[in-house]
């Protein structure tokens, strides 16, 4: 019974991305006959189509030269073609990785950490209450111009920019975690002769990992935001400075190729993070049993 | 009727082998601008292996008096002395061990590692640590939940579970703060027998407040009555059954029924001042 649903929801899913993917394709060859039916969105010009954003690939990412025909791995035509476009789609990816990783664990780290100590100290976090409710208030997007031009167009000042819209988000979850421990805890262990620093370290972090874990999510995404963002705004390489390219170029499968690669890093990335949070938080899912 | 109230014995000249000794305990809670007096003037000592049960209505400050002890609140007025030291709030006292009215076993420790807690801070080495986290669930009765979450167990056998996490320092001295309040009657008794018999073999000093006369009954060498708020002592009770004790029989003896209704009186009538004070 319940493989059947299963299947059944697998069979829906493809079905629906082939439809998406039919209507993309073939959709707007109907635009000349029934164009009331067709709206002018559907334009390859606009969002091309399948089958170009899968050329537009091969020839991104070396596998295929511009003239059409596919590199030789070996006669060295994939290598040549790598070195020749030096913002080639594996290049542009790993940088663009590189970046969004270092924004993140630089962003949760001093998130985490700010958050620990304003949230077990009622003193700093008074001292310190308006001005961060003032500089939460800014859009950091909105900075994201002023990084780059304080921390030029290499790859500082797009992990400076991830940093800044991940450090906030994972500060406040921390903040609230150490907030709301609970006093029997602390207690309990105090008792059994824990020290400031052992209650820290086997009472506070661990009570506030739950509040961490769910930013990560998003705080992997927003890292991700950051740095692409970065890179619109002057980047010499990247995804973000790829779909920047294509977009002077007019190009739109250029921009879908590197639409759909982000797509795919995101989900990755989640799913990673999702893993790690279901270890980590597995003490959680006995929750409901009694 | 032989029941004889010790009232006249508050001060006696005993301190010398007191283990805790209470003495013109006081406690005055400033809540949203109103003083609300907890304890007044509050004095006792319990002698070394003594089971005391500190009895009376909720809101009759018996819990303060025992948070005060266990250095979790600070006195108004008063001095508390263990082994002859002055305990300071704040500041967990050598070899007294606290149960807390709900457990509070750390839901992201498996049951074993709840329970070796103590030891872990204490920097026992881990052979050492599993053999007497292996020796305190045998005797909790936790086969086969050690590596288990505490949200996977009952109530009774997180109560259990947090027991052992407070004996397995071996602490001289107990602290109980109402520990069996929250299980149902069947639970509760289940647990008087393994706390009856850990203490009949470690001979531990007990405080246990309850406001269940039945449980003092049952547990207690000697029973401390405490008034409505504020909380003072009204009266003392010499339980004197035999030990050890059976958790069910001793209920069964005509004994406990004289005592029971003995103090039940006297308790009845600050429940009655507790609701209407």
């Amino acid at each position: 019974m319940r493989t059947r649903r299963i299947g059944n929801t697998l069979a829906w899913q493809i079905f629906i991305c082939a439809a998406v993917l039919a209507i993309w394709q073939w959709g707007y060859d109907l635009h000349a006959v029934v164009p009331w039916l067709v709206p002018d969105l559907l334009d390859p010009y606009f969002v091309s189509k399948p089958s170009q954003i899968f050329e537009h690939f091969l020839i991104l990412s070396c596998l295929k030269s511009k003239a059409g025909v596919f590199n030789g791995w070996f006669n060295g035509d994939f290598a040549k073609c790598m070195v020749r476009n030096e913002n080639n789609l594996w290049i542009a990816t790993a940088i663009t990785l590189k970046n969004t990783f270092f924004g993140f664990v630089t962003g949760v780290s001093s998130g985490f950490v700010a958050g620990l100590i304003l949230g077990r100290s009622d003193r700093l976090s008074a001292i310190f209450q308006p001005f961060i409710t003032a500089v939460n208030s800014i859009p950091r997007i909105a900075l994201a111009p002023i990084i780059v031009l304080a921390f030029g167009i290499g790859d500082t000042s797009k992990i400076v920019t991830s940093w800044i819209v991940v450090v906030f988000l994972v500060f406040f979850n921390t903040f609230e975690g150490a907030r709301s421990i609970d006093e029997g805890f602390i207690n309990a262990a105090r008792l059994l002769g824990a020290s400031e620093w052992q209650i820290t370290r086997t009472v506070v972090i661990p009570s506030t990992m739950a509040w961490v874990f769910a930013s990560l999510s998003p705080a992997i995404s927003f890292a991700l935001i950051g740095v692409i963002v970065g890179e619109f705004i002057g980047a010499e390489r990247g995804i973000g400075r790829l779909i920047i390219e294509s977009e002077a170029r007019a190009e739109a499968s250029g921009m879908m190729v590197a639409v759909i690669v982000l797509m795919l890093v995101g989900v990755a990335l989640s799913a990673v993070i999702w893993r790690l949070q279901a270890h980590l938080l597995r003490w959680q899912q006995h929750n409901m049993v009694e | 009727m032989n029941v004889q109230s010790l009232s006249a014995d508050l001060s006696d000249g005993q301190s010398s082998v007191r283990r805790i000794d209470v003495r013109g305990l006081s406690k005055t809670f400033q809540l949203a601008g109103t003083a609300i007096e907890a304890v007044r003037d509050v004095s006792f000592g319990v002698r070394r292996g003594e089971f005391v049960a500190l009895l009376g209505p909720s809101g009759s400050g018996k819990s303060t008096v025992l948070n005060m002890i266990a250095t979790l609140i600070k006195p108004t007025s008063g001095q508390i002395l263990i082994d002859g030291v002055p305990v300071v709030a704040g500041k967990a006292t050598p070899n007294v061990g606290y149960i807390f009215q709900r457990d509070t076993l750390f839901p992201w420790r498996t049951v074993a590692d709840n329970i070796g807690y103590g030891l872990e801070l204490a920097g026992i080495p881990e052979a050492e640590r599993k053999e007497r986290i292996a020796a305190c669930v045998a005797q909790a009765g936790l086969q086969g939940f050690e590596h288990a979450f505490p949200s996977a167990l009952s109530g009774g056998m997180r109560q259990r579970a947090a027991l052992m996490r407070t004996l397995v320092v071996e602490p001289q001295i107990l602290l109980m703060d109402e520990p069996f309040g929250a299980l149902d009657t069947h639970t509760k008794i289940d647990m008087h027998e393994v706390l009856l018999r850990i203490w009949e073999r470690e001979q531990q000093t007990v405080l246990f407040v309850t406001h269940d006369l039945g449980e003092a009954l049952t547990l207690a060498d000697r029973i401390i009555l405490f008034s409505a708020r504020p909380g003072r002592i009204k009266d003392m009770f010499e339980v004197d059954f035999a030990r050890p004790r059976d958790a069910v029989k001793v209920r069964e003896t005509p004994r406990y029924a004289e005592l029971f209704q003995h103090i039940w009186h006297s308790l009845g009538e600050e429940f009655v001042k507790g609701r209407n004070p």
